[in-house]
C-alpha cells in the first residue's frame, strides 16, 4: 500500500466541513494528524464544539485545537442562515469525547509541522486565519507544508457578497497571505464547488446505506439543502467535501494554474480572489484552480466513503 | 423624423464615442437602421486623446455621408484620474494608421455634456444615448443637470464585464478609464443596458468575414475592412477567433434587441479596489443579491449579427 499523506483539517464545521471530514477520515491515503476550528459559519466556540461532535461520530480520536476569536484583522462574519443557529443543525450529535488540547489551532498545526518526517499537507476549509497565523509566527515551518487544498474564492463570481465568496470575505488578510506565499495551492472555489452538486436522490443513495454516519451526512444534506433549494439550486453544493476529493480523487477534476490575487479594499470587491488566466498582471502562477468536476464521480466518492462506516441494521 | 422599415417613426439617438477603430465602424452602421436615427454625436477622450475622437468622429460622419449630424467635444480626462490611452489597440491616429481625409468642417461650440442635455430635452423623454467610450461626459451631464435621468429613455452602453476583463483581469478599458463617471451613469435612475465583454467577444467577426466585408465593394465598405487590420493583427495574439465587434453590437443592440439575452440586475462600478478597481460588479450569478438597477446583456446569436452587419454596409452599394 502507498505511504499515507500526513495532513491536517482546519475547517468551521459547518455541514459541507463536515462531509469533507467524513471523505477524509474514510480515505486510506490520508493520515490525519490533527483537526484544528476556525471561526467562520459561525462563532469559535460553536464550530469547535461542533469539531468535536464531527470527530466523534466518525471515530476521529487525534488532536483538535480551537483557533482564535476572529479573524487577523477583521471582525467576525457568521452563516446562520446556511448552517444554522449551532452551526451544524439537523441530526443529533454525539457529545465530544475530548475536550480541545490547550493550545492554539496554529501551535498545535506547527507541532505536526516540527514533528512530521515529511512534509504534511493542509486542508483549510473555512476562512483561512490558522494557516494565515502559522505562516506569520512559524516561517520556519514553511518548508515543511507540502501543499494546501482549501476551499475558497471563484474566480468568475462569489456568493456571500455579488464580488466575494464567503470563506475570503471573512478574512481576506489571512487569505492574501496565504496566497502570497509562495506555497503550492490547490483551490476550490464556487467556479467548481456549484457544479459539486449532490441531488435529493443522492441523498437518498447515502441514506440507503443505513451505518449512522451515512444516515447523519444525509440529514446534513437534507438541511444543507434547505437553504440553497430556496435560492433555486437543484442539488446541495458541497463545498468544502471538492477540497479533499482534490487529493483523493484528482482524476475527476479539471484544473487551470493561474495567478490569482485577493482583493482586500474596495466598496464592493473586498474579498473577491480576482484570476488572471490571459497574464494580464505578468505575475506567475500561484494556484492550481479546480474549474469543473465530474459531479457523478464526486458523489459516487462520497457515498463510497459513507459505505466504509459500516453496515446498516 | 424618417420612418423606419416598419413604417414607426424612428426613435433619434445619441452616439457618445471614443472614435477608434470599432467606434468608426459603429458610425458606419448608424446611418441606416431599422429603429433609431443618428441625431447627435459627442466625443470623449479614451481610446486616444479627445483632438483625435473628434475629428475622427468627423472623418467617418463624412464618409459616412452623415455630415448633418452635430459633433459635440467633450471631455478631455476622466472625472478624477488620470487619463488611459489605448494606442496600442488602435494606432497612432485611432483609426489603425489609416490615411482619412480631414473632415471639412469642426465641432459646434456647445460642450458635449450640455449637448446631451439639450438634446434629451428637444426629443422629451424619447432619446437613446448609445454610449461606447468612457462615461466621462455622461458623468457631468448628471453631475450639472440633476432633471436629466427623467430626459432620457434609456442608455445603452458598451462597458463592463460580468466575468473577467481586458485592460486588467477584471476590469474592461471603458470602464476602467472613469470608473467614477460609470458609477454616476450606472446609478442614475434612468435604464441603464450594460453590452459589456460578456457579449461584445462572442460578437466578433473573423478575418475572412472582414475581407468579405470589403469586397462589398463601396469605399466605406472598404475602409471599414482596412481600418481593422491592426486590431486583428492584435487579437490573433490573444487567441481570439477574430475581431471583437465592441462598439458595432452595441449599436446593433440599441437598434433591435431580438436576437439577445438580457437580464435585469444589479450593477455597480468598484471605484476603489487595489486590483479590482473598475471591475463591474453584478449580481448575476451569485447568491447575494443587490438592488437591480440595470440590464445586462449576456449573449447574442453571432449569426444574426454578422448577417445584420452586412446588410447595414450593403446599403453603401458597391
Amino acid at each position: 500500500m502507498r505511504k499515507r499523506i500526513p495532513v491536517v483539517l482546519d475547517g468551521d464545521p459547518g455541514h459541507d466541513d463536515a462531509i469533507a471530514w467524513v471523505l477524509a477520515n474514510a480515505s486510506p491515503l490520508l493520515d490525519i494528524k490533527a483537526v484544528t476550528s476556525v471561526c467562520g459559519n459561525q462563532t469559535i466556540q460553536k464550530t469547535t464544539y461542533n469539531a468535536g461532535r464531527v470527530m466523534t461520530l466518525i471515530g476521529l480520536d487525534v488532536p483538535l485545537a480551537a483557533g482564535r476569536v476572529k479573524p487577523l484583522v477583521a471582525d467576525p462574519i457568521i452563516a446562520p442562515t446556511v448552517h444554522g443557529q449551532s452551526g451544524l443543525d439537523g441530526p443529533a450529535l454525539p457529545e465530544p469525547k475530548n475536550q480541545p488540547v490547550s493550545q492554539d489551532a496554529c501551535a498545535l498545526m506547527a507541532d505536526v509541522l516540527e514533528k512530521s518526517d515529511e512534509p504534511v499537507v493542509l486542508i483549510p476549509t473555512g476562512p483561512m486565519t490558522n494557516v494565515a497565523a502559522l505562516l506569520l509566527l512559524y516561517p520556519h515551518l514553511k518548508k515543511k507544508i507540502r501543499h494546501i487544498y482549501m476551499m475558497g474564492g471563484g474566480i468568475q463570481y462569489g456568493n456571500w457578497t455579488p464580488a466575494a465568496e464567503f470563506n475570503i470575505l471573512v478574512d481576506p488578510e489571512a487569505a492574501d497571505i496565504v496566497f502570497k506565499s509562495g506555497l503550492p495551492i490547490t483551490m476550490a472555489g464556487l467556479d467548481v464547488t456549484e457544479k459539486a452538486l449532490v441531488f435529493p436522490e443522492d441523498f437518498e443513495r447515502i441514506r440507503s446505506l443505513g451505518n449512522p454516519v451515512a444516515t447523519v451526512v444525509a440529514e446534513w444534506l437534507d438541511f444543507f439543502y434547505g437553504f440553497h433549494r430556496s435560492l433555486g439550486y437543484a442539488g446541495a453544493p458541497v463545498h468544502d467535501a471538492v477540497a479533499v476529493a482534490a487529493l483523493i480523487q484528482p482524476e475527476i477534476m479539471t484544473f487551470h494554474e493561474m495567478y490569482v490575487q485577493i482583493e482586500t479594499t474596495g466598496d464592493y470587491c473586498r474579498g473577491a480572489t480576482i484570476g488572471d488566466p490571459y497574464g494580464s498582471l505578468n505575475q506567475p502562477a500561484n494556484v492550481r484552480c479546480i474549474m469543473d468536476i465530474d459531479r457523478q464521480g464526486f458523489v459516487d466518492l462520497l457515498a463510497e466513503a459513507a459505505a466504509t462506516y459500516g453496515k446498516g441494521a | 423624423m424618417e420612418r423606419g422599415r416598419d413604417g414607426m417613426a424612428k426613435q433619434p439617438f445619441l452616439l457618445d464615442c471614443d472614435t477608434g477603430v470599432d467606434d468608426a465602424i459603429a458610425i458606419l452602421l448608424s446611418k441606416h437602421l431599422d429603429n433609431l436615427e443618428l441625431v447627435a454625436v459627442t466625443s470623449v477622450a479614451g481610446n486616444v486623446e479627445i483632438e483625435k475622437t473628434t475629428v475622427n468622429a468627423l472623418r467617418v460622419l463624412e464618409l459616412a455621408g452623415m455630415e448633418h449630424v452635430p459633433v459635440y467635444r467633450g471631455a478631455a480626462k476622466p472625472m478624477m484620474c488620470e487619463p488611459t490611452t489605448a494606442y496600442y489597440v488602435h494606432g497612432k491616429n485611432g483609426l489603425g494608421g489609416l490615411d482619412v481625409p480631414l473632415p471639412k468642417r469642426g465641432p459646434e461650440s456647445m460642450p458635449a455634456w450640455d449637448a446631451i442635455y439639450e438634446t434629451a430635452k428637444r426629443y422629451k423623454g424619447e432619446l437613446t444615448v448609445v454610449a461606447i467610450g468612457p462615461l466621462t461626459n455622461l458623468g457631468l451631464a448628471f453631475v450639472k443637470y440633476k432633471d436629466l435621468p427623467d430626459l432620457i429613455k434609456r442608455i445603452v452602453i458598451m462597458g463592463g464585464a460580468a466575468v473577467g476583463g481586458n485592460v486588467t483581469p477584471c476590469a474592461e478599458f471603458n470602464i476602467y478609464v472613469d470608473p467614477e463617471a460609470a458609477d454616476i451613469v450606472f446609478t442614475c435612475g434612468a435604464p441603464v443596458y450594460m453590452c459589456g465583454l460578456d457579449v461584445t467577444v462572442p460578437a466578433y467577426l473573423t478575418a475572412e468575414e472582414l475581407d468579405e466585408l470589403g469586397a462589398l465593394g463601396s469605399k466605406q465598405a472598404k475602409f471599414a475592412r482596412d481600418v481593422v487590420q491592426g486590431v486583428l493583427k492584435y487579437s490573433q495574439g490573444f487567441d481570439l477567433p477574430g475581431m471583437c465587434m465592441h462598439d458595432p453590437v452595441t449599436l446593433l443592440y440599441a437598434d433591435n434587441d431580438s436576437y439577445f439575452t438580457t437580464k435585469h440586475v444589479g450593477i455597480r462600478v468598484e471605484t476603489k479596489g487595489s486590483v479590482t478597481r473598475g471591475k463591474t460588479v453584478t449580481d448575476l450569478y451569485s447568491d447575494k443579491q443587490m438592488e437591480h438597477n440595470a440590464y445586462i446583456v449576456t449573449g447574442v446569436d453571432r449569426e444574426a449579427f454578422k448577417n445584420r452587419v452586412f446588410e447595414l454596409m450593403k446599403h453603401y452599394g458597391a
